[in-house]
Formats: C-alpha cells, structure tokens, sequence
C-alpha cells in the first residue's frame, strides 16, 4: 500500500478545495461545450443571410476563446494538481484503468483547441463552407471531450459490471454514463444560451434585432425543461444508499439536492415560459442573475455528485481514504498507521506518544472529510459525547454514519483518536496522561466488522 | 505497453518543451526589443501576435506527457505535487496570469502597458520552467522526502535546481530562434541565429556548471549522447550557414539536427529515470488502446485539414 504525504488545508475540508476549482472547471467546460453547437446552428442561420446573426458568430466566439480556452483550459490543468492534493491514489486508479481513454479525451481536446482558434484568427476572412465546417469540428470535438471523461467520471459513483471483472468497457459505459451525459449535454446548451442573451445585450443593435436575436438564442435554453426527467434518471441509477441520502439522510446533502432543483426550476420557468412562449425581451442584468443561478445549481449539483459517493471515492474499490476494502483487516491486525513514513509536521505540539499517534491516526483516516475544528469539524460534532461514547462510535464508524469507512486501525488506534479529541477539547493542555484501551473497544469493532454497514452491502 | 507510454511520453514532452520554449523566449525577446525601444520591429511584432495561440498549444502539449508521466511514474509524480503542496499549486495561477497578460500586450496601445505585460508574462513563464524542474529533481529524489514533509519544506535544494534550470533556458532559445526562422527571412533569420549562438554558449555553462557538481550521464544513454553531441555540432554549423546565406538551405540543416539532438536530449533527460519505471499488471494496459490509435489518425488528418484550409 502506497502512503502518500498529507497537505493540512486549515480549516478548510480538502473536498472544498477541490470542490471549488471543480465547479469553475465544470461550468467554463460545459458553457464551452453549449457555445460549440450552438455557434454551428447560429451560423446555418447566417449563411441563409441573417447578417445579425454573423456578427453574434464572430463576437461569441471572441469571449468563448478568451474565457474558456484559457480559463477552461487551465482550470483543468488546475484539476489534475487539485486531485493530486485530495487523493493521489483516487486520480492513479483511474489513470491506470483508463489511460488510453484519457488520452482519447486528450486528442478531441487538441483538435477542438486547433479549430476553435483556426476560426478566431481566420474565421472572418474563410469561406461560408469553412466556417460550417469548422465550427462543426469544433462542436463535435468539444461535446466528444465531456463523452470521454464523463464515463470515467461516473465510473467512480456506479462502477456497474466492472466490479465483477467484466472490464474496462463495462466501467466507462455504467449505469449512471447515460443520465449524466445528457444531463451535462443539456447544462451545457442552457448554459450557452444564457450567455448568448448577455452577449447580445452588449451587441450595438436595435432593440427589435436583439430581441430577434434572442428568440433564438432562448431555444437552446430549453433541454433546461429535460433536467427533471435526467435527474430522476440520475437517482433511479445510483446505489440505493447515496440515493437514501441524497433524499433525505443527510440535512447538507438534501439542501443541496434542492438548492440545484429550484435553481434549476426558476432558470427552466423563465426560459420557457418567457423566452419562448411568451417571447419576452431580456436585459443583460437579467441573463447575468439566471446564469449566476446556473452557476449556484452547478455548485451544488457537482457538490451532491461528490458526496454521494461516501464513503468510497470509487464505489466499492477505494475509500474516501485512499484505503481499500482489502486492507481495512490488515491495518486492523497491524495498526493504521505502522506503514506511514511521514511525521507529524506539529509534533511538537503534542504531549505524549498517545496523542502523536492519535494524530496521526486522524490524519489518515478522517482528514479526506473531517477537520479538527473547521469545516465538518469533529470538535463540533462530538462536543456533548462521553468517553464511551466516543469509543463506541468510532469504532463502529460505519454504523454511526453510513457515509462513513469501517474504521480501519485498532484498539489502540481508537482510543488514541478519543484521548485526542478529549485533549484538544480541553484546549491542548501542556499536561495530558496516557491510557490504554478499555477491552470493550475491541469488541465493539468486532461487532462492527470491516465491511461498510448495511444496508450498504445488504445480501 | 509501457514501453509505448514512454514512446508517447518522450515524443509529446518534446512537442511540450518546444512549444513552451517559443512562448518562454518569445515573450522575453518582444519584451527585450521593446525595452530598447524597437516596438515596430516585424519580427517582434509577428511573435507578438503568435504568443497567445503558442502557449494555448504549448499547455495543451503539456497535459500529454503530464498523463503518461502518471502512468510511468505515479508514486513519484503524485509524491512531488504533494511535498511542494501549495508552492506548487502557484503553477496554475501564474500560467492564468501568464495567459491574458499575453492578451494584454497584443491590445497595449502604449509602449508602457505592453512592456508591463510582456515583463509579467515572462517572469510567469520562468515561474513556471523553474517549478517543473524543481518537480523534477524531487521526484527522483527519494531519500530526501521524509525530512522534506517533516521540516514542511516547500523548496527543493536549489543547489541542483538552478543549474539545470540554466540548462533549459540555454536550449530553450535554440528552439525558438530555429521555430520563428520559418516565417522570417534575411535580417531576421541573422538575428535568430546570434539568439541561438548565445542560447549554446548558455547551454554549455550550465552542462559544465552541472558536471562540475558531479552530473554524469548514465551509461545507457552513452549512444545518445554522441546522437546528442554530433546534432549540436551540425546544428551549429547550420546556424553559421544561416548567418553568411540567410536564405540558404542553413535552415533546413538547423532544423533536421536540432530534431535530432531533441531525440537525443530527451532520452539522456530520461536515463536517471528508466530504471525507476513502475510495473504494472499487464491486463490493464491495453484496454482501449485502439480507440486512441484511430482517434489520433483522425485527429492528425483532422487538423491537417484545418490548416489546408486557413492557408487557401
Ligand atoms: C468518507 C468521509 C468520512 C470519513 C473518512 C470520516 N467521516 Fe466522520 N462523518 C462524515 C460525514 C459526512 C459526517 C456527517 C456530518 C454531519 O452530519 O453534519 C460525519 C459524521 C461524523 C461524526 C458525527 C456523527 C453523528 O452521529 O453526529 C463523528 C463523531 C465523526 N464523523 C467522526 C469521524 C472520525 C473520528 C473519523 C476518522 C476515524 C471519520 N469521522 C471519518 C464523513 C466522514
Ligand atoms: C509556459 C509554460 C511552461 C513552461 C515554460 C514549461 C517548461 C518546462 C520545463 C523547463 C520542463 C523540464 C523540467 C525538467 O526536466 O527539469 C517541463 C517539463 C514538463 N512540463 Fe512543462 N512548462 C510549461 C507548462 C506546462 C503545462 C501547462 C503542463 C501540463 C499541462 C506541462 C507539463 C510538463 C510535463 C508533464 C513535464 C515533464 C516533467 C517530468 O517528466 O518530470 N508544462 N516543462
């Protein structure tokens, strides 16, 4: 088993490190993704002499290059480092099984870059028959980047057939590939035409042309009326335990689960209702207020797709700890942390071996989703616990929280984890004594056994 | 098939390096001639113009060895990222900054603004070269992680960075000055062969800054090194042709020994690593690999089509 060094982020849980530079990826991916097909279907409409129409082409396509070839392209540079961060060993699984498909994904991004700039410094002066073509290369290229990463993506919340060897085919066409394809198809197309009606705000026409303008540009907005179908979808696919919390299990989670449905609600209700049926005009400030929505439901759609994934960051094959179900009975027998090389980096803080250890312990087992004091900060949630009662639920963890891992360490683990937290509730005394585990604990983790909780894996 | 990674990975490295080195050395020529007051020099000018679309390839060139680099060596990649933590993560933002202040110079109106940003695009850019052989040097270097997390070092031993950093900014402007000779002519190609000439006498500081602190090749690189020696040679020999004929066939020559001395710098480069390779189980290495081989050709016929195009 690989043990990688562990970055503190403060009090900042590392899945909102990750998960703020993810949802600014995620958004700038998919508005590029919309702008593609949309562009191409504004640009049909202009070679058949809608010179309005041209303009918004070749103005659309300036911001496009410029916010999301730059911002977009990097930002997912900035992924591969952020993952790096938050789960080496996650991001090495799903290099080692689908390498070949990323480098797939690598090659449609290249040739989206090649067209998308060939058409902002050339497409001015090119053919009406180069420019379909190559926006449409542009537009086919872009869409077949998010198909790639997206199988590898949902992959890691329902691995499917791929858990019983049927291969890497069978885990980058799982049951949750399909939903989340369309549902991200039809984000990203909302997404586009939201920014066109900001964008022909700005266009120096008069108000009937713009307002003709965006009639137009509205219709790409309403797969947006789809989401619901494609969530439901989305829900109906993932094991039945995210599902439960999602729905309910967790107050966050639900929270979020809403968030992104009445966003998502109101932007659908004007875009439809509005734009299209009842062809209203818009103002820039109004398209700006729907797309800042747009971007509040993908924070917390990407959000819910993180969570619910706990406690595995690859369902059934990695914890949110970078330690597999396989281990959880050797670190059992052998200690959590016997195979860890690297030192506290503030173990001068401590005053005894005990707490060293707890420390590190904590550092191993619940820092991918815990801090001490921040964020879902274990002070907070266990600030009215006994000491039993410490021992017993983190020693049965999985049975205190589903969305937890089996607690992976021993006896001595758990209770070094316990005099930590009593410690640092007590404000870190210079004066602490050691203990020794009471025999109860032992049991306790016995009886909770090195598999997640059911119903997780209900026979 | 790990094999092939490292085909892949040393071919796309090089593409990387080559891109990045016009973006690298573009930036700080343009901001040279500026500084000198040489704003309407053409050649500036067309560098200027390119900067942009070059780092766009330059970074997208980038993420192709970043995979296979994941694939041949995980544990080490994954370790370094993690040991330089959020010194690290300084990349990104800089290569941002970097990014629009290429933008910004294009649109300066006034000598001032464009100086400022082509200055801060530059000093991004060697952030960044800087940071990727520091990287470099950390994760061949696995004795030294543990005290390096345990002191919560976020620099690595400078004493091995800088020279080779030194080296990298020698070739680099050997590879710019041979890549923007191709849309100059006369003058111009004079002046790109006096970049390269320093670019080598850079070069050859360092490789003797370096050997001084004990650097040696491995021997399994011997052969490519002589590759190496004798591409320099002949490379230099077409830089003098440019310079007497800049219109000659000098070009040509630069141009097909400094290809191969790139062949022969990536492996040397490579050597200290190959044996450090990891395994891996044979059964999930092949897996897709066919969908990427007609991608590829697809792609090469794709963008080949592209460029047919913009040229008619
Ligand atoms: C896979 C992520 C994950 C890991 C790993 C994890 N936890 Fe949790 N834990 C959570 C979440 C999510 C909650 C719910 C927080 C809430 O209800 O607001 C939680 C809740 C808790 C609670 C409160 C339970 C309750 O009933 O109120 C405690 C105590 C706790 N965790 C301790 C730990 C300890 C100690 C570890 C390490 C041994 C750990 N956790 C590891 C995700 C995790
Ligand atoms: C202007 C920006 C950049 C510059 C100047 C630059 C420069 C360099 C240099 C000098 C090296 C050699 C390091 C060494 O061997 O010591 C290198 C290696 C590398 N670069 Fe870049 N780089 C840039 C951007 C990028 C980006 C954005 C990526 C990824 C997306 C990238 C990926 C790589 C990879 C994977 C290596 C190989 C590292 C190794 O094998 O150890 N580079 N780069």
């Amino acid at each position: 088993m690989t043990s990688y060094p562990v970055n503190e982020f403060g009090p900042l849980m590392k899945g909102l490190v990750i998960g703020g530079v993810g949802i600014l990826h995620v958004f700038l991916a998919q508005f590029a993704i919309g702008g593609g097909v949309l562009l191409f279907a504004m640009e049909r409409r202009a070679q058949r002499g809608d010179a309005d129409a041209r303009r918004f082409v070749d103005g659309y396509f300036k911001i496009l290059v410029l916010v999301s070839f730059v911002l977009g392209a990097l930002t997912g540079v900035a992924m591969w480092f952020t993952t790096i961060q938050v789960g080496a060993r996650t991001i090495g699984l799903m290099i080692d099984e689908f390498h070949w498909l990323w480098a797939t994904e690598w090659v449609w991004f290249s040739l989206e870059v090649v067209a998308g700039y060939a058409f902002y410094r050339f497409g001015p002066t090119l053919s009406d028959r180069a420019r379909i073509r190559l926006l449409g290369l542009y537009a086919v290229s872009s869409w077949m980047s998010l198909f790639w990463i997206n199988g590898i993506l949902s992959w890691q919340l329902t691995p499917g057939r791929w858990l019983e060897g049927a291969g890497m085919w069978a885990g980058f066409f799982n049951p949750s590939f399909f939903p989340s394809l369309l549902f991200r198809t039809a984000v990203a197309l909302t997404l586009a035409g939201l920014v066109s009606c900001v964008i022909i705000n700005t266009m120096d026409l008069d108000r009937a042309r713009k307002q003709a303008l965006i009639s137009r540009a509205a219709k790409f907005a309403t797969p947006i009326a789809l989401m619901p179908l494609l969530a439901l979808w989305f829900l109906a696919v993932i094991p039945a335990d995210s599902r439960a919390w999602l729905l309910g299990g967790s107050m966050p989670m639900l929270m979020f689960v809403g968030v992104a449905a009445g966003a998502s609600t109101l932007i659908g209700g004007y875009v439809i209702v509005g734009l299209v049926v009842k062809r209203l005009y818009i103002n820039a400030a109004t398209a700006l207020l729907l797309l800042a929505l747009a971007f509040g439901a993908t924070a917390a759609g990407e959000f819910v797709r993180e969570g619910a994934r706990k406690p595995y960051t690859v369902r059934g094959v990695l914890y949110s700890t970078s330690i597999t179900p396989a281990e959880v009975a050797g670190l059992r027998a052998r200690g959590a942390v016997v195979d860890d090389p690297y030192p506290l980096r503030d173990q001068h803080r401590y005053p005894n071996d005990q707490l060293v250890r707890g420390a590190k312990v904590f550092r191993s087992l619940c820092d991918a989703c815990h801090t001490m004091a921040g964020a879902n900060g274990v002070q907070h949630l266990v600030a009215t616990w006994t000491d039993d009662q410490l021992r017993l639920n983190i020693a049965k963890l999985q049975r205190t929280k589903g969305f937890m891992p089996p607690f992976a360490g021993n006896a001595e683990d758990v209770e070094a984890i316990v005099q930590l937290l009593k410690w640092e509730r007590a404000r870190a005394p210079a004066i602490w004594p050691m203990t020794t585990p009471p025999a109860q604990v032992q049991t306790w983790l016995d009886e909770a056994g090195i598999h997640p909780a059911p119903p997780l894996e209900a026979p | 098939m790990s094999r092939v990674w490292l085909v892949l990975y040393l071919a796309t490295w090089v593409l990387h390096f080559v891109l990045v080195s016009y973006v690298l050395v573009g930036s700080g020529y343009a901001l040279g001639q500026s500084l000198r007051g040489r704003d309407d020099d053409p050649l500036a000018a067309r560098i200027r113009d390119l900067l942009p679309f070059m780092l766009g390839c330059g970074i997208t060139a980038g993420v192709a060895p970043l995979l296979f680099l994941q694939l041949l060596h995980q544990e080490r990649f994954y370790t370094a990222n993690l040991l330089l933590g959020p010194r690290w993560g300084a990349v990104v933002p800089a290569l941002i900054v970097g990014f629009y202040a290429l933008y910004l110079q294009k649109a300066a109106t006034t000598p001032r603004w464009r100086r400022l940003a082509l200055a801060a695009a530059t000093g991004c850019f060697l952030f960044v070269a800087w940071s990727w052989t520091e990287l470099h040097l950390v994760m061949r270097d696995t004795p030294s992680w543990v005290a390096m997390y345990a002191a919560g070092e976020r620099f690595y031993g400078q004493s091995g960075v800088l020279p080779r950093l030194l080296l990298w900014l020698g070739v680099m402007p050997v590879l710019f000055a041979g890549l923007a000779a191709w849309w100059s002519r006369g003058a111009e190609r004079q002046r790109l062969a006096v970049v390269a000439f320093v670019g080598h006498v850079i070069a050859g500081v360092a490789v003797a800054w370096l050997s001084a602190r004990g650097s040696s090749v491995d021997p399994v690189a011997r052969g490519w090194l002589y590759l190496l020696i004798a591409a320099v040679v002949i490379e230099l020999v077409g830089w003098g042709l440019v310079l007497r004929r800049p219109d000659g066939p000098g070009l040509t020559i630069v141009t097909g020994a400094a290809t191969a001395a790139m062949l022969g710098l990536a492996i040397v480069r490579e050597s200290p690593r190959l044996a450090l390779v990891t395994a891996r189980p044979a059964a999930l290495e092949a897996s897709g690999v066919w969908v990427f081989a007609i991608t590829a050709v697809f792609a090469v016929a794709a963008i080949a089509w592209v460029v047919k195009t913009i040229r008619d």
